[in-house]
């Protein structure tokens, strides 16, 4: 029992004298490895391009966009800019980063895409666009009707879409969107007025080619192109993105969406 | 292959992977601050395995020797276990190295860039569109 004690009081001792060790340090900078963080990926497979029983293109698998994600302008041709109208420019240049609707869990209707998979699932009737991502899908009619009057269409995030084959490309036909949604993370902004017209086109078993012309005459000055390219992710399945569980993001974002409009710049 | 070896090789390939740079839910700058890089050694407290980012806490200890709770943000799980991260691979009690950038405005939160877990092994932590430019 001395021995007990008298141990005790020595490490007590010790504790109790031991100089302090601080455990954070604040360096200049800190090394390379900070800065290399993970992706989702997708390696490159090749092969043909697969069919369904019916001849068409068959678009199954987990689809990785590369390209226009957070900067939509990546999308344009070289050389291009973004045909804002002056006053969706002037609205651009007083946004705020905090109120991205991303930000917010908000869905990502087209063109907007962030960096996580995506699945097409093909029924007689229709076509879904199941996107990781905000855990979003998209309702795409292939049943051959119309898109209802202007008068009957609901503003809504992802749309009124409806689509059909030409040739190897599935053309999904898009309005009656709201103007809530940003195209990128500097703001790109629409208009209700939005058209969308994509064109999916599955080159081979890798790659799929996606081709977006927007035309809304309420927010640019002319119809515009962007495209970009995804890849198959073989054996990967969708996983559970539920944004708004554990949001802390907020409350902690300042400053301008699109600081120097680097918006403007290609 | 072991996680122990798979990290190791994750740091460089993670490297080499990065191409145009994307942005995921926020991007840093508006989040955190370049000149506020920062490195603490703490324990492990809690671990959220949540979207958008992954989090884990760890108490730690100032030069007064007062110990304050820090929140670390990581990438999504869908990132992280996409890349060989699992719910537990950090563990409550474990005793751990991490360096990356203060938040800008909150004052004991900051975004992990790179992490020494338990035993020494170097993992990645967040995802590369919401770390600084390299």
């Amino acid at each position: 029992m001395r021995r007990f004690r008298a141990a005790f009081a020595i490490a007590a001792a010790v504790a109790f004298t031991a100089p302090l060790q601080a455990q954070i340090t604040v360096p200049k900078t800190l090394p390379p490895a900070t800065r290399a963080g993970g992706n989702i990926t997708a390696k490159p497979v090749s092969g043909a391009l697969p069919r369904q029983a019916n001849g068409r293109p068959d678009l199954t698998g987990l689809w990785l966009r590369r390209g226009g994600i957070g900067n939509i302008t990546q999308g344009l041709p070289k050389g291009e800019t973004m045909p804002l109208l002056p006053e969706t420019l002037k609205r651009m240049r007083a946004l705020l980063a905090k109120d991205d609707p991303q930000l917010h869990c908000l869905p990502l209707p087209t063109p907007r895409a962030n960096p996580y998979p995506f699945r097409f699932v093909e029924t007689p009737t229709h076509i879904f666009i199941l996107n990781e991502s905000m855990h979003g899908f998209r309702q795409v009619f292939m049943d051959g009707r119309g898109h209802p009057p202007a008068d009957e269409l609901v503003p809504s995030w992802h749309g009124h879409s409806i689509g059909r084959w030409e040739g190897d490309s599935l053309i999904v036909d898009t309005v009656g969107f709201n103007d809530q949604t940003w195209f990128d993370n500097y703001g790109h902004l629409h208009s209700d007025k939005m058209h969308v017209i994509e064109r999916f086109t599955r080159r081979d078993l890798g790659n799929l080619d996606i081709e977006i012309t927007i035309d809304d005459p309420g927010a640019y000055s002319r119809p515009f192109t962007l495209q970009f390219n995804a890849q198959l992710m073989p054996g990967q399945e969708l996983m559970e993105y539920m944004c708004e569980e554990n949001n802390q993001d907020t409350a902690h974002i300042e400053g301008l969406a699109a600081p120097g409009l680097e918006a403007e710049k290609k | 292959m072991t996680i122990s070896n798979r990290w190791v090789i994750a740091l460089p390939c993670a490297a080499l992977l990065a191409g145009t740079p994307v942005v995921a839910h926020h991007s840093f700058a508006t989040q955190y601050d370049i000149n506020k890089p920062i490195e603490m050694r703490g324990t492990v407290t809690k671990v959220e395995w949540t979207n958008p980012h992954a989090r884990f806490y760890i108490d730690v200890k100032d030069e007064k020797g007062e110990v304050s709770n820090w929140n670390w943000e990581m990438a999504s799980p869908n990132v992280l276990s996409r890349n060989g991260w699992k719910p537990n691979t950090l563990k409550l009690g474990d005793q751990i190295t991490v360096g990356g950038y203060m938040a800008r405005t909150a004052p004991r939160m900051a975004i992990a860039g790179a992490i020494k877990d338990a035993n020494g092994r170097p993992l990645f932590a967040s995802a590369q569109a919401d770390l600084p430019p390299k």
